[in-house]
């Protein structure tokens, strides 16, 4: 624990230059104007700005990324307060009451509660960041092929369960992804797979590009596929976020921040699921539940804390396990290892420091988001009123220099357009992007952890099965697949009740 | 996540109908891929780790799960006559013009002959006006939209430019 403190300590002292402090507050602003902008999403933020830090010594460019992903996940709760459009899915549930509350007039101290849920949710996630990661990663050394092989398939089936409404597309959606990883040269004996001869195809699809087409080219497309008018914000006087808020409501910020963070731990879900399960949570234990949906401030606190406690929470597998627990962690993932980093179960062992420096890193962007928050209400309204006719062409032109850029080859820009295409139809269908994304991101383990595994065993089944923290996974696995079937949810319901009334008997 | 619900609304039966009979497809090309595929014997690899045995494995699940898919769009009431397509607040028009555009820029510009600066402005300029002229034209505001969108077009050009040539030295397409 004190040795913690000590890495922590030294990880604030080494971002403590005026360089960096300056960079902060310029990824932190960043971070806001484009979760703010309904349309660039926090995912797309970071795999474009990932670009923009080539050149940068690792630990500013992380720094620079995980500013800018707080921010993100920070800023859409303004377009959602002000306009009831999420800047990005993740504060869909702030649309609820925030915008609620800016209608009765309370536009500003709506702004007031998500900064404060906001602030309040990072730092809980934050503090299980630096105690929950050197437990996992202690806990991950113990994994083998075996479990490598179910952790990947537990992500993409947990992820395409909860994302979207439709667990089998989400399942497509995860298993597409972890095909389109086979694509290149296999990691065991470097045969090229599906490359049908062609040079770039047999070094595989890069990360980055896939990602920033997916989310970045797509939902070009999907905006300017509609046609909107533009914003109109009523006037408002700002308010600074209150202590009283967080004294009153902090029963409901510790159990949202707990379900933010829980939620981003799981591979895939994301902030969107962790912003839900926190309002949800939050309305079933209200006094005054009649208000969720009516301008609940708590319902509006619960919300913004929960998804950005989910920001540190993704961090955690990302770091300990090298699974990414939500998309734009993904992104985070490629940019650490295009810097050399290796995240993983080893980290705590090789590089214990740079966990502390992603602690201190949200700290910072902690920081970063309270004093932008506050002090930048009128700016960013600005920003909000520009026509996305004209943001979405910029955008594009960074889609694909951020593609290119990273390797100086073509072959990224048409990687990026495929993608974004794919990723725009399977959008329209109702598949889901993040188990798409995390399926990309998990096939490359899949495929070497099962044929690893195969080989130590002989290509006997059972260690897959029988080994503890294989069998827990694979009984997870299941049991989400089985649950989505009516029959067997009314079977579990039925024994769950007998057992129930078995109990009172006894 | 970005997007989690489709914008044009849920896809009718009809669609998972059609969708289903696309992964059934993917699924047994990608099956096909990894059984066709070379498994190493002269080079006495283990078989277990033939490089096949996971696109196979995957393509079986793809399939299967479209199968599913299809199982459920026709107890939906896939089969049936289709109902008229719900685009929600799609702009099938801006949509093509978007899509042309930035295939055109993409694909067609960048790395083609004209210098990455002139694409981007070209592109950027064009977009933003073809984007923009319905709206501007009903309020008659055409010429304003042809300056802003130069300014813009100039400006776009000339930082990603300076950023990325100069200050982080990449040979620009």
């Amino acid at each position: 624990m004190l040795d913690g403190l000590v890495l922590f300590g030294r990880s604030i002292a080494s971002f403590a230059d005026p360089v960096t402090l300056g960079l902060i507050a310029l990824a932190s602003f960043a971070g806001i104007v484009i979760g703010a902008l309904p349309g660039l999403t926090a995912t797309m933020g970071v795999a474009l700005m990932t670009t923009l830090t080539l050149k940068m010594p690792p630990s500013t460019a992380l720094l620079v990324l995980v500013c800018v992903y707080v921010g993100a996940i920070y800023g859409g709760s303004r377009s959602a307060i002000l306009l009831n459009i999420p800047g990005t899915p993740a504060n869909a549930a702030a649309c609820l009451d925030g915008y609620v509350l800016a209608q009765q007039g309370q536009a500003g101290k709506a702004i007031g509660i998500s900064t404060t849920g906001s602030v309040m949710g990072t730092l809980i996630g934050m503090f299980f960041l630096a105690i929950a990661t050197p437990a996992l990663g202690e806990v991950a050394l113990k994994f083998g092929a075996y479990e490598f092989f179910w952790l990947a398939l537990f992500g993409v089936i947990i992820s395409g369960n909860l994302t979207g409404g439709d667990p089998l597309k989400g399942w497509l959606a995860g298993f597409l992804g972890l095909f389109i990883a086979q694509v290149g040269q296999d990691g065991i004996h470097a045969y090229e797979r599906f490359a049908f001869g062609n040079r770039d195809l047999a070094g595989g699809f890069q990360l980055i590009p896939a990602l920033v087409g997916a989310f970045g080219f797509a939902e070009v497309l999907s905006v300017l596929a509609e046609r909107m008018s533009r914003p109109r914000i009523r006037e408002f006087a700002s308010h600074l976020p209150r202590l009283g808020d967080v004294l009153k409501y902090w029963r409901t910020i510790i159990r949202s921040g707990i379900i933010g963070t829980f939620i981003g731990v799981v591979p895939g879900v994301g902030e969107d699921v962790a912003s839900w399960s926190s309002y949800a949570a939050a309305r079933r234990a209200s006094k005054e539940r009649e208000l969720f949906g009516k301008g609940s401030v708590e319902g509006l606190m619960a919300a913004e804390t929960g998804d950005n406690a989910c920001v540190p929470g993704a961090m955690i597998p990302v770091l300990a396990l090298a699974v990414p627990g939500s998309a734009p962690a993904a992104v985070l993932m490629a940019a650490m290892i295009i810097h050399g980093v290796q995240p993983g179960p080893l980290i705590m062992v090789q590089n214990p420091q740079f966990v502390y420096d992603i602690v201190a890193m949200m700290l910072f962007a902690t920081l970063g988001i309270f004093v932008f928050g506050i002090a930048l209400v009128r700016p960013l309204l600005k920003v909000l009123q520009i026509p996305r006719d004209i943001i979405m062409p910029i955008v594009f032109v960074l889609c694909v220099i951020g593609s290119y850029a990273i390797a100086q080859r073509l072959f990224d820009v048409w990687t990026m357009l495929v993608f974004g295409v794919i990723g725009f139809v399977l959008r329209r269908y109702a598949y889901p992007m993040a188990p798409f994304v995390l399926g990309i991101v998990l096939g490359d383990i899949l495929d070497k952890s099962l044929r690893r595994g195969l080989v130590l065993s002989d290509g006997d089944l059972t260690p897959f099965l029988t080994r503890p923290i294989s069998a827990l996974m694979f009984a997870i696995c299941v049991v989400s697949i089985l649950m989505n079937f009516a029959a067997v949810r009314h079977a579990a319901s039925r024994v769950w009740s007998t057992a129930a009334s078995w109990r009172r008997a006894a | 996540m970005t997007g989690e619900v489709a914008p044009g609304g849920k896809p009718s039966p009809r669609a998972d109908l059609v969708w289903s009979l696309v992964w059934i497809a993917v699924g047994a090309a990608i099956f096909y891929g990894g059984f066709a595929m070379d498994r190493l014997d002269r080079q006495h690899i283990n078989p277990y780790t033939a490089p096949g045995l996971v696109p196979a494995l995957l393509g079986v699940a793809i399939a299967l799960m479209g199968v599913c898919l299809l199982a459920r769009s026709v107890r939906a009431g896939g089969l049936g006559a289709a109902s008229p397509p719900t685009g929600g607040h799609t702009n099938f028009p801006r949509l093509f013009l978007a899509l042309a555009l930035c295939l055109a820029y993409a694909a067609g510009l960048v790395g083609r002959g004209p210098p990455f600066w002139l694409a981007t402005f070209l592109f950027v300029f064009v977009a933003i006006v073809a984007l923009q002229w319905g709206e501007r034209r009903g309020r008659g505001e055409v010429g304003k939209g042809i300056l802003v969108a130069a300014l813009c077009a100039a400006g776009t050009a000339a930082a990603v430019t300076l950023v990325f040539q100069e200050l982080f030295l990449v040979r620009l397409p």
